[in-house]
């Protein structure tokens, strides 16, 4: 193999009670594509902000072409030659092409006026080695997404870049931009520049990677050639067996018969969720299986209305929801709990109770005014059955670990006392203690007949959770099986099925 | 923060408590200064003048607490109340308390227009209620030809006008009680809740299914409604309606004041009683420089510099 450009060893990161990264090392070769692989929360985004210079390491070092380096903020990083292109470009979309590539060193004439025609002429030789049909005086603006994309790889190779790396530089490119993303990616691996490769795609990993490290959990789970690694295998690490085992058992359970809690038929949003079926019964927990970007959490935001389904309908307890939006499927007794905890979760600022309650307002509201005496008594059941640990009703919800604010949110959806609930993810970066307890608290709900639809980044807890699984595939469904006597194995392989088996409709 | 007219619904850190409370600091400090230092200012009759001036200023100033509760803003403001004002002076043909109807009425329809196109058509606050400013100014002098209006004295003129109970004028009582109105909806009802998780999270806000366009658009309405009466409180202390005048930068004192009385830009944290310590302690310093013969010129950038020192005191109060 050719020489290592840049390399961690032993690096490790926590962020409160959460370690997000430990003792991680792996190698970047010159002149080689090297997939990182993961599912949220693995530690994917975390080391990549290390070797970005965003966060520094905890413990281990950075060494860069043989020395040990400090990246102590993204321009470190970039002077230090390695560039990042994320998923948002950050140039100037008024500017163009050349200015763009150009930016902050244009070749001057009497140092003080920009050499316009010399810019331009060199921006095109740039853009001509990456095989890039692209106008130099073009707006950059005017550029579709992923061409914006190659430009600023581009820009990243003429400022020295030694290593690129792409964050999922694919998902929002068209057929004939992932062709091109293609040939620049070769070209840069002639040039023996080391890339670092991150995306959802499976099959786009093994079409370009040399290498595939996995990570879960904050370790290395794997690091191998694509050749030794099959996509069984990949997902295998990605997914299988935690190292913390899920405690207990899944209780036996009898479904109830009759109406379904929820059911959704035909949902079909933007090509990423393809006609989607499935019903969920009271007392019934269903697992939505499927990687990430499998449209597991569109499925579930389609249904609830937090995006505008295109298609398909939504029936919570038999009843139809015409155009589900997030206040009519609550009404309806649907309640949905996002994987993003802080984006579409928490109010920060706000109180453990003004969080807890939100949904249910009116339910402890008349006239409008909410009752301080009826808040108090939700706060109090809910901190109770779920077990939150809180300095009290009034305490910033942002002094809650990332376990107990899960809890809360948890208990916002419960509060408007839904028939069904869909939990996105929903022990997602939190510890085994919190998970354990938002298991029984599932359970035990899943006993009072509340009908339940659940993903989870982990296969194991999937499997410890659900009933019954469906297999989702590229935003389709490709399979359903009770979990009963079901091994993690079975569930890879059928996630592992080539894309091609998929139906296309 | 069992008080009264306190709306505090945010959590921090002593240290942020601490800052959360140096409006009214800084208003004691103040007033104890020119117990000292200022001439005059022991007079009741600066007092009373005082309440007066602060009076609209504070009703702007609570429309905007909404709106930068809601992560937004009402640059709107200070052209409602020279709306107001104008709509006010054309209705007096149908008697006092008709023209005050309408011009309360003028504000509402700023209000709806600035709300809808924000909750409806998802424009920037910003934006929108800029468009506002310069529409609402700009009709206000259409309406008027650009010329000043005078108000009939007497009646219900003279009792906003120049009205008071000893040093407190009419209007003041007015103004606080409204205060005293909008904490209480912030602090217990659904409605400011909503405020709250729209400027703390919008996200999660749509997500737990709130009525977020609905409460965006109620808003910037009641900001439209309590400016348009702050336009009529200013234009019966004048005892005319001019359009070139009333109101101009209102939007800009009722912004400084609820920022330095502990509502945060960013959003999420409601401070009502802040707010209006705010708008005294702007109001008092006019004056101090006033009083002490301070030039003109150079008082705008005392006042600059003051209002730049007390938002750096909250700066992390966001």
């Amino acid at each position: 193999m050719s020489d290592i450009i840049l390399e961690t060893r032993a690096v490790s990161k926590r962020f409160g009670a959460v370690q997000a990264l430990s003792d991680v090392s792996f190698a970047l070769r010159a002149g080689e594509v090297h997939g990182l692989a993961g599912e949220n929360g693995a530690g994917k985004s975390t080391l990549i902000k290390i070797l970005t210079g965003f966060y520094q390491p905890d413990e281990g070092e950075i060494i860069l072409s043989g020395t040990a380096v400090r990246l102590d903020s993204p321009r470190a990083a970039q002077r230090q030659g390695i560039s990042a292109v994320y998923q948002e470009i950050n140039l100037i979309p008024e500017r163009s092409v050349a200015e763009n590539l150009f930016l902050g060193n244009e070749p001057r004439r009497f140092g003080v006026l920009i050499d316009r025609a010399r810019m331009e002429r060199s921006a095109a030789e740039l853009l001509a080695r990456y095989d890039l049909a692209i106008d130099p005086r073009a707006r950059l603006g005017a550029l579709g997404l992923g061409l914006q994309q190659m430009v600023s790889i581009a820009r990243g190779v003429r400022l020295g870049a030694r290593v690129a790396i792409l964050d999922e530089p694919s998902s929002a490119l068209t057929g004939t931009e992932v062709e091109t993303l293609y040939r620049v990616v070769d070209r840069l691996k002639a040039d023996g520049i080391a890339i670092l490769f991150v995306s959802h795609r499976l099959s786009e990993s093994y079409r370009l990677c040399d290498r595939l490290t996995v990570l879960r959990d904050g370790r290395v789970v794997a690091s191998e050639a694509v050749a030794d690694l099959p996509r069984a295998a990949l997902i295998g690490a990605m997914l299988g067996r935690n190292a913390e085992a899920i405690h207990g058992n899944r209780p036996a359970r009898t479904p109830r018969e009759g109406v379904a809690a929820f059911e959704a038929s035909g949902l079909r949003w933007r090509n990423r969720v393809r006609d989607v079926s499935f019903a969920v019964r009271p007392g019934e927990v269903v697992g939505l299986a499927g990687l990430l970007g499998s449209g597991r959490t569109e499925t579930m935001k389609a249904s609830f209305g937090a995006e505008t389904k295109e298609g398909g309908a939504i029936r919570v307890g038999g009843s139809s929801v015409p155009s589900p939006t997030p206040g009519r499927s609550i009404a309806a007794g649907l309640a949905f709990l996002s994987e993003d905890r802080r984006a579409e979760g928490i109010f920060p600022k706000l109180s453990v109770a003004e969080n807890l309650t939100a949904t249910a307002l009116p339910r402890i509201a008349r006239f409008g005014f909410v009752s301080r005496r009826k808040q108090a008594a939700m706060v109090a059941e809910f901190t109770k059955v779920l077990g939150i640990k809180t300095a009290g009703p009034n305490a910033p919800i942002t002094s809650l670990s990332g376990g107990n604010q899960q809890k809360v949110l948890l208990a916002r959806c419960l509060a408007t006392a839904p028939r069904a609930i869909m939990l996105d993810d929903p022990t997602r970066g939190i510890d085994v203690g919190a998970k354990a307890e938002v298991h029984e608290a599932i359970n035990r709900l899943v006993e009072q007949g509340l009908g339940v639809l659940v993903t989870s980044s982990e296969m194991e807890e999937l499997m410890a959770l659900a009933d019954r699984l469906i297999v989702l595939t590229e935003g389709a469904v490709t399979g359903a099986t009770s979990t009963d006597g079901l091994e993690v194995q079975d569930v890879l392989d059928m996630l592992a099925q080539p894309h091609e088996a998929v139906a296309h409709p | 923060m069992s008080t009264g007219l306190m709306a505090r619904t945010g959590h921090d850190s002593p240290m942020a408590l601490l800052r959360a409370q140096s409006v009214y600091v800084a208003f004691a400090a103040l007033i104890v200064i020119d117990l000292i230092f200022t001439p005059g200012f022991r007079n009741v009759f600066v007092i009373r003048n005082l309440l007066f001036e602060a009076a609209p200023v504070i009703l702007v100033t609570l429309g905007q607490s909404l709106a930068i509760g809601t992560r937004g803003i009402d640059l709107s403001v200070g052209s409602t109340m020279g709306l107001a004002a104008a709509v006010m002076a054309l209705a007096l043909p149908g008697g006092s308390w008709l023209a005050v109807a309408a011009g309360v009425g003028a504000g509402l329809v700023v209000g709806m227009i600035n709300g809808g196109l924000i909750a409806a058509l998802d424009i920037n606050p910003l934006i929108s209620s800029l468009a506002l400013l310069v529409a609402a100014r700009g009709t206000a002098e259409a309406l008027l030809d650009g010329s000043r209006v005078s108000l009939p004295t007497g009646g219900l003129f003279d009792a906003l006008g120049i009205g008071a109970v000893w040093i407190v004028p009419t209007v003041a009582i007015i103004a606080l009680a409204i205060a005293g109105l909008v904490a209480f909806l912030v602090r217990t009802t659904m409605f400011g809740r909503y405020v709250l998780f729209i400027g703390a999270n919008k996200a999660a806000a749509m997500i737990a299914g709130i009525k977020v366009r609905r409460t965006l658009l109620l808003v910037y309405a009641a900001s439209g409604v309590l400016a348009g009466l702050a336009g009529v409180f200013a234009a019966a202390r004048l005892g005319a309606s001019d359009p070139n005048y009333i109101g101009v930068n209102y939007e800009l004192d009722a912004i400084a004041a609820a920022v330095i009385g502990g509502t945060p830009l960013s959003g999420g944290r409601i401070s009502i009683l802040g707010g209006v310590f705010g708008v005294l302690l702007l109001q008092v310093l006019g004056a101090s420089f006033i009083m002490n013969d301070i030039n003109f010129s150079y008082a705008q950038i005392l006042k600059a510099v003051f209002i730049v020192g007390a938002l750096y005191l909250q700066r992390a109060g966001g």
